[in-house]
């Protein structure tokens, strides 16, 4: 017998009788604007709104003038990323512009999905990130979040501001392996 | 309402103040209370150790002795919450049930079931409240920080009807004592330190009387503070509520 | 191993013992207010409990479920009945890799925290096959480099002061001598390991959730350091243990919102990604492993210890945790939920666990999935004894104390006579630290001449 078989004949015979599964009630909450960026400005984000989403080249123009190999559709791009992009030239990207597709207000996470990401590694190699997001698309909690993606897809993630560390003696520290920094434009 | 006294044994050997202090509470407050003499252990100490089973023989003792008694009335959290929750593995009859049903930790009795409303002591002192995890976890007589950031429980809400009492705020307002029985013994290092903290957490917020519901927690909170020579008084709730001073 | 012995070794250093009780109890603070504000916290508890009771109800269909899944997703799925197979599995992969297979020279392996894989001992065993190694996480790397177990499962190198650190990376990573700063440590830390994620062959990461309905796995971290090695790696090896599974994707929010508000306090942890199928050209793996579950899963009495989801907030609570260090627990998950699964993997070697708490239930209220470990720990006490783990003085001396308490008679006199001895005997006697270890650190109570029932006899006795 595999040890497939083996544990799943173990499994049966020792699992308990059938236990109902609850039925999840519909939790509200703040799903304001204010809220998510209260919570991402307290994660170490930072979010900025604009009016329209062609804007956002001026904010990326304004706040990232100096960094060089920027990444992304949404805007000019100085450097080429597809799926099949090199591991050496995703290594020397300085900043990534993606869209996200729902901003979570309680814990100030956007979805980013596969599709999005243009390389799987993007979001996440890069040395700061900046996530895009229709503003009427930021929900109040996460059980509002899963119900509004339709599919998780392939692959995607949460993303909840930069990337972060307290492994030295509970030390905050931004910037552990991910992105140093994570702005969010709002439209 | 026929009520009986449970004195748990080292209350009965080393603290008989406290039993006395209890009796004379009650009787006060009009309750006549009847005291088996026969009465040992609730039989909590070899339980924890993992001898349960030998301490069967001791639940029936407790059962046998208090069969009688509507109430069963202790001035210990820890051994009312020791027969509530694990007198389940002897046979439930009758007379367990009703056991198990009956009894009551102190402050309890007073709240729920005398509703006992005022309490005219002058007590201008500042006092330390420890929680024992059984009366406030296993028996819920007090919220948990775990769950609220509300205090709150029965003991809080009678010392608050002392006149001129002040309540310590502490840091830690629920962190365990370390007595937890035989873990006094067996892992000496860290039950001495932990009641080395909370003696600590007390004397930086000004405590000057030291209560709480369980005598074993105080027995072990006593003994750092005699060897510390902290300058703070330790005394079961009963001891105040019956009029007791430090 | 003794817990006792190793926990008195930790408190033997008393600044540093408060700086790690300070230190975690500022954690479980943080968690405290990060919960306070959510009205539905405790329902969600609940809500939590019920879901992973019901999995686990159904455990056989969801993992076939799970599988089926993940097999169309292009993923594939492989059985292991213990830490050995896990291990020999993951290295199979590793081998008959694509890229690997038939190639000379170092292969490179990152991984991103896996509980499961330290409890199968798997780094000492791909390293002893030729592969690297590197935990990236960076608690783990501090480990790693220090050649010691992690001491809590969220924190891995909590025990750890920034100058033990500092040392540390000076002596791997040539940071310079004496630097103790956590932002340059840090940085130190990212550069040495943004060298490795990009030259690795092979990415293994743990599984915080696998849903059924879509047979795809969830990974938390707050570095990024699951999705930076997996993306950029060839192949990703996933190992989970089978009571990771949930449902359905509409469960992972209920779980999701505990998680890292009871582990670390922060509303959620930095990247909460899904994996589901596979990047073009590449390879996923998933390692489903038993080693001891199904057994736990067959004791009514500790299954639901199955329920856990690894926050580690029972550690952070745990006032005996936070003052014996995870060290003294000796087992790859320390402190309350460690010292109820210990047991069921070897009974004889951990038996001191279950007594390392005062059962104050601390760790079953703060519990996101409301497992009842300190009742579990009581009931484990009762295993131990029943399986003659317990020392023969306290087996004796418990059989002793119960017949004594038995008998009124026999308990009034050795009251008395003990009483007696505790008032005519020396101070330094009845205080001798050598004899009695309660008096090591505190006084004995008063011994007074009357106990209340001989009170109670004279006076009240009508």
């Amino acid at each position: 017998m595999s040890s497939r078989e083996k544990i799943l004949a173990s499994v049966k015979a020792h699992k308990p009788a059938l236990i109902d599964l609850p039925v999840i009630p519909a939790f509200e909450g703040d799903g304001s604007i204010e809220k998510f960026k209260t919570v991402l400005t307290g994660i170490g984000g930072h979010a900025i709104e604009v009016s329209s989403k062609t804007e956002c080249q001026q904010v990326i123009d304004t706040h990232y003038s100096d960094l060089k190999n920027l990444a992304s559709t949404l805007v000019k791009a100085t450097v080429e990323i597809d799926t099949s992009t090199s591991k050496d030239i995703l290594e020397q990207v300085d900043l990534a512009v993606v869209e996200g597709v729902v901003g979570v207000a309680e814990n100030g996470a956007i979805w980013v999905p596969e599709a999005n990401m243009i390389n799987r590694a993007l979001p996440f190699i890069t040395q700061h990130l900046v996530l895009v997001l229709d503003k009427t698309n930021i929900v109040a909690n996460m059980h509002e979040a899963y119900k509004k993606l339709d599919t998780i897809g392939n692959y995607g993630a949460f993303i909840a501001g930069p990337s972060k560390t307290a492994d030295i003696e509970q030390s905050l520290v931004i910037g552990a392996h991910g992105a140093r920094s994570m702005m969010v434009i709002l439209y | 309402m026929k009520v009986a006294l449970f004195i748990p044994c080292y209350v009965d050997q080393f603290y008989p103040n406290v039993g006395i202090n209890t009796l004379q509470l009650l009787e006060k407050l009009g309750v006549e209370v009847a005291y088996p003499t026969q009465q040992t252990c609730c039989g909590q100490p070899m339980a924890n150790s993992g001898c349960e089973q030998d301490s069967k023989e001791v639940y029936h003792h407790f059962v046998d002795t208090f069969a009688d008694y509507d109430y069963v009335v202790t001035p210990s959290g820890s051994c009312t919450y020791h027969v509530r929750k694990h007198y389940d593995i002897i046979e439930q009859t009758p007379a367990v049930q009703k056991v198990r049903k009956g009894v009551y930790e102190l402050v309890d009795f007073l709240e729920n079931i005398l509703k006992v409303e005022e309490i005219p002591i002058d007590f201008p002192y500042k006092v330390g409240l420890h929680l024992s995890c059984h009366g406030q976890r296993g028996l819920r007589q007090a919220n948990a920080s775990e769950i609220t950031g509300d205090k709150g429980g029965q003991i809080l809400t009678l010392l608050k009807k002392l006149k001129g009492i002040e309540i310590t705020q502490l840091e830690r307002n629920d962190e365990c004592c370390g007595f937890g029985g035989s873990f006094c013994i067996t892992e000496e290092a860290v039950s001495a330190r932990m009641g080395q903290d909370r003696i600590a957490d007390h004397v930086r917020h000004g405590t000057k009387v030291l209560t709480g519901g369980d005598m074993s927690c105080l027995m072990h909170l006593e003994g750092i503070v005699k060897r510390q020579q902290v300058q703070i008084k330790v005394m079961h709730i009963v001891e105040i509520l019956n009029g007791s001073q430090p | 191993m003794n817990h006792p012995a190793l926990a008195e070794k930790f408190a033997k250093d008393f600044n540093r013992t408060t700086w790690h009780d300070e230190t975690l109890w500022f954690v479980r603070q943080k968690r405290d207010r990060a919960i306070y504000p959510i009205p539905e916290f405790q329902e969600l508890r609940t809500l939590a409990s019920q879901i992973k009771d019901h999995t686990l109800s159904n455990l056989d269909n969801y993992l076939l479920q799970f599988e089926e899944n993940a097999r169309k997703n292009g993923v594939k799925v492989h059985w292991a009945a213990d830490g050995e197979e896990h291990n020999r599995i993951v290295l199979d992969i590793i081998r008959n890799a694509p890229h690997i297979k038939g190639r000379t020279g170092p292969i490179k392996m990152v991984k991103s925290k896996s509980m499961l894989t330290e409890e199968c001992h798997l780094n000492p065993f791909l390293q002893k096959n030729g592969v690297e190694v590197v935990d990236t996480d960076l608690g783990e790397r501090i480990v790693q480099f220090r050649n010691e177990p992690p001491s809590h499962i969220v924190m891995p190198a909590i025990h750890l002061k920034k100058e033990d650190v500092g040392e540390t990376f000076h002596e791997h990573l040539g940071t310079p001598k004496g630097e103790k700063d956590p932002q340059a440590l840090t940085e130190a830390a990212r550069q040495h390991l943004r060298q490795k994620f990009v030259e690795a062959d092979i990415a293994l990461t743990g599984v915080n959730f696998a849903v059924a309905e879509t047979g795809s796995f969830v990974v938390c971290t707050n570095e990024g350091n699951a999705d930076l090695g997996v993306n950029l790696a060839n192949v990703h090896i996933a190992c989970m243990g089978m009571e990771k599974l949930i449902p359905k994707v509409e469960h992972l929010s209920v779980f999701i919102r505990l998680l890292a508000r009871s582990a670390t306090g922060q509303p959620v942890t930095t990247y909460t990604s899904h994996f589901t199928k596979p990047a073009e050209g590449k390879e996923m793996h998933i390692v489903i492993v038993d080693n001891g579950r199904t057994q736990q899963l067959g004791r009514s009495d500790f299954r639901n210890s199955l329920k856990c989801i690894r926050c580690g907030a029972c550690m952070n609570t745990c006032p005996v945790y936070r003052r014996s260090g995870g060290h003294s627990y000796d087992f790859t998950v320390p402190g309350p939920i460690g010292a109820i699964l210990s047991p069921n993997i070897d009974l004889h070697k951990y038996s001191t666990l279950p007594f390392a708490s005062t059962l104050c239930g601390s760790c079953s209220d703060v519990c996101p999935v409301k497992i009842d470990i300190h009742v579990q720990l009581y009931k484990w006490r009762q295993v131990v004894s029943k399986e003659n783990e317990l020392p023969a003085v306290k087996k004796w001396g418990m059989k002793g104390l119960a017949k004594m308490l038995a008998m009124p008679k026999v308990y009034n006199l050795g009251g008395k006579v003990a009483r007696s001895a505790l008032r005519i005997l020396p101070h330094g006697m009845t205080h001798a630290k050598g004899m009695n270890p309660w008096a090591k650190a505190r006084e004995l109570p008063d011994a007074p001449k009357q106990s209340f029932k001989e009170w109670y006899s004279q006076n009240k006795k009508p």
